[in-house]
């Protein structure tokens, strides 16, 4: 004859787990009232899933499951990206505020920012509107400079005398 | 691994992307205009500047031989010729700041300079530079601009 207790430790686990059917359910819970050892095995069973419980817990806040299903997800994805979406994730805040990630940015957007800043103000001399003549010479002509800031133009006029048949 | 050497990456190329407009181009235009007093013809190219050539000059007629757009980088010369090469305008940025770049300027004509010049030039304004005569009693006239 076939031993009850070894049919029910084999449903046990699943009855547990809620995974049973209806039918293995109501054979476990016919079972149990009259069996000590079965009984001791399903709050063993239910010690250990109470002490896997916090720690499971604590792990799954910890996890950054999104970014894993944003990995898992572009695994499987079957067409190309875009460069927009592979860019995407660079721009993820969790992402970002990693160590590994935040680290290098901070100190190239200081690096960036110490450049910049040298570069902006790196004293300018200021110039008028007036576009100005720094100098001009010709050795052969005289010149003549006019500045004009209505229309805005600048004049530089080359006295020259025509030249026969070179130009015309 | 990747994104951790990708986003530095990014960052230094935005930073060279806005730091090139201070060590950039400067974008200039060349207008080569025979003025003279023969006809009463103003290109219809030149409605822009007609204004200003027609207040500064007495010329009545003027006539578009050259317009050239370049873009002009620190330190190297830019040459333009006209009338089969006889005479060439080169054109070299020698400065730039904000709002102000500096262009260093030579009219050479048959390997000779007739004219240095270096002017310093805002967007918006015109330098004009008259040049040799024609044998009819007109001119040239450079019209210089840049655009930065």
């Amino acid at each position: 004859m076939k031993d009850p207790c070894s049919s029910v430790s084999k449903l046990l686990e699943k009855y547990f787990d809620r995974e049973a059917t209806e039918r293995e359910k109501s054979f476990v819970e016919r079972h149990l009232p009259g069996c000590p050892a079965c009984q001791d095995a399903l709050k063993r069973m239910e010690r250990f899933g109470d002490l896997m419980k916090v720690p499971m817990e604590e792990a799954v806040q910890e996890d950054d499951f999104e970014q894993v299903w944003h990995r898992v997800h572009r695994k499987i994805r079957l067409k190309e990206s875009t460069w927009w979406e592979s860019l995407q994730p660079w721009f993820h805040l969790p992402h970002l505020l990693q160590k590994r990630v935040l680290i290098p940015a901070m100190a190239t957007i200081a690096i960036l920012i110490f450049f910049s800043t040298s570069l902006l103000l790196k004293k300018t001399p200021f110039y008028p509107e007036l576009s100005v003549v720094e100098y001009v010479e010709s050795q052969d002509y005289n010149v003549m400079v006019y500045e004009s800031e209505k229309p805005k133009v600048t004049v530089i006029w080359l006295f020259e005398e025509p030249e026969e048949g070179e130009f015309s | 691994m990747k994104r951790v050497v990708g986003f530095p990456i990014l960052l230094f190329i935005l930073f060279f992307f806005f730091t090139s407009a201070a060590y950039g181009q400067v974008q200039t235009r060349l207008r080569i205009i025979r003025a003279s007093n023969v006809g009463s013809n103003v290109d219809p190219t030149l409605r822009d500047v007609q204004k200003e050539l027609g207040s500064l000059f007495s010329f009545t007629s003027y006539r578009l031989l050259r317009d050239e757009t370049f873009h002009l980088s620190p330190n190297q010369p830019s040459l333009i010729s006209a009338w089969e090469g006889r005479i060439t305008i080169q054109t070299t940025l020698v400065g730039l700041h904000k709002g102000v770049a500096e262009l260093k300027i030579r009219v050479i004509r048959q390997g000779n300079d007739i004219l240095n010049t270096q002017v310093r030039i805002s967007p918006g304004r015109t330098v004009l530079i008259g040049g040799p005569r024609l044998r009819d009693g007109g001119v040239i006239i450079y019209a210089l601009a840049a655009n930065f």
